[in-house]
């Protein structure tokens, strides 16, 4: 395996479950599958409509988002919110990133005097 | 004709759930028409914009599987080591046996020796790919279903580790060393007294060297036992092996060497080549594996005995380290 292939399996391994939290915190206004995948991308997050799609899906099932079908524009959009739910879970999982953030700075030494 | 989204849409729906579908349907509809619309904005020509985009989204299967919330595996990591013991299981001491038994029912019914081997090497293939296939089944469906899955999946403990000395051999691998014993034994005795056909082995042994083998297997399988509740190796282990093993090699190589092994009468070689020739082989190849084994086998001995005796360090078979069975 090359170098840049283990970059990116690691970068993947790291990334993967950024992009629930970015999306709990991002639907606190409500958005659309599409909206959401620009504002994301927009914001940094390396994220591919095919996960995701059925990750909302997966999301509203679990309760941590409503959605509502809006018809009031030429094209019907299904609008996905976070509920109340859905936010206590982001504050947790964002408060963990912190954490997480900071231990890793400490272990550095370069940046852990700091 | 139906587009290209039209395409994609109904080929992704397939493979989801139908209460799923009607809202999965609109909403795909919507993302992928938003994201062409963006593409065309930015000056996209319309139809490279739907081709790209679909592109984008992948293989249809795949984003079905993503929406029912498949895996795409057939046994997962949580279910394979579990999938993995039961297969081997199965293969390594089921199989052996199962083929065993049937061997012995065809001696008994005095088939050919050619129809035995066939029958051998067809259920050993047949029952083992039956063994498989069923088990894979059974686990896919219960990863799928995850009914059981918690029974299934295992559970380990410090408990499970397997002991290395002898003294604490588990009373299976005891069973193991008298089971071979017992079956040559009963095999001796069944090829002799069955209802039809001839015997394979010359009836006229029966007069001293057929019991003989007899109660030398009987002492092997005693020596095993002994081996058990002693639990080590010395000069004491190693003579008595040695005494056992050339009991039975020795006249066994004699027998053979001196065509008085196999019963003159009988003629079912048929189906391997001219008999003399296949008896000729048959020979050589029982006494060839007799002594390589058997030299091994006292060989083996004899060294686990010395490094005991000297306080050596014994290797333990795969793993490159050491282990210390006399101490």
């Amino acid at each position: 395996m090359t170098l840049d292939a283990t970059l990116s399996g690691h970068l993947q391994e790291l990334r993967r479950g950024t992009v629930v939290v970015a999306s709990l915190t991002v639907l606190r206004e409500p958005g659309y599958g599409y909206s959401l995948l620009e504002t994301l991308s927009g914001a940094g997050f390396e994220v591919e409509a095919n996960t995701l799609y059925p990750l909302l899906r997966r999301l509203e099932a679990q309760g941590l988002l409503t959605s509502e079908w809006n018809t009031d524009e030429a094209r019907p959009r299904k609008f996905y919110r976070t509920t109340e739910q859905g936010d206590a879970i982001a504050s947790s999982l964002r408060s963990e990133w912190t954490r997480l953030d900071k231990a890793i700075n400490d272990l550095d030494p370069t940046t852990g005097s700091m | 004709m139906t587009s290209l989204v039209d395409r994609y849409v109904y080929t992704a729906l397939r493979r989801v759930p139908e209460a799923q579908r009607a809202d999965i349907d609109r909403e795909l509809r919507a993302s992928i028409e938003d994201a062409v619309d963006a593409r065309v904005e930015a000056g996209e020509a319309r139809e490279a914009a739907v081709e790209a985009t679909l592109t984008e989204l992948g293989d249809p299967d795949k984003l079905a599987d993503s929406y029912a919330n498949r895996s795409g595996y057939l046994i997962g990591p949580e279910l394979y080591t579990s999938w993995r013991r039961l297969t081997v299981m199965l293969l390594s001491t089921v199989l052996p046996v199962v083929v065993a038994v049937l061997v012995v029912v065809q001696v008994v019914d005095g088939k050919s020796f050619g129809t035995i081997v066939g029958t051998a090497v067809s259920t050993t293939l047949t029952v083992g790919v039956h063994m498989v296939f069923w088990t894979t089944l059974i686990y896919a469906i219960v990863e799928r279903t995850g009914a059981v899955k918690d029974k299934l999946r295992v559970k380990w403990s410090v408990k499970d580790l397997p002991k290395y000395e002898p003294d604490r051999m588990p009373i299976a691998r005891l069973a193991g060393g008298l089971v071979w014993p017992a079956l040559l034994i009963a095999a001796l005795i069944l090829q002799q007294f069955t209802l039809s056909g001839v015997p394979v082995l010359d009836p006229a042994n029966w007069s001293f060297w057929w019991p003989y083998f007899i109660v030398v297997l009987v002492l092997q399988g005693a020596y095993q036992v002994w081996l058990w509740r002693l639990g080590t190796w010395n000069r004491t282990v190693t003579v008595v092996n040695a005494v056992l093993q050339l009991a039975s090699a020795v006249p066994l190589v004699w027998l053979l060497a001196t065509d008085q092994f196999f019963n003159p009468e009988f003629h079912n070689f048929a189906g391997l080549g001219a008999e003399s020739d296949v008896k000729h082989w048959l020979s050589l190849l029982i006494i060839g594996i007799t002594v390589v084994g058997t030299a091994y086998d006292i060989f083996e001995v004899a060294r686990r005995g010395e490094r005991v005796r000297r306080g050596e360090p014994i290797k333990i078979t795969g793993t490159g380290g050491s282990y210390n069975y006399g101490g």
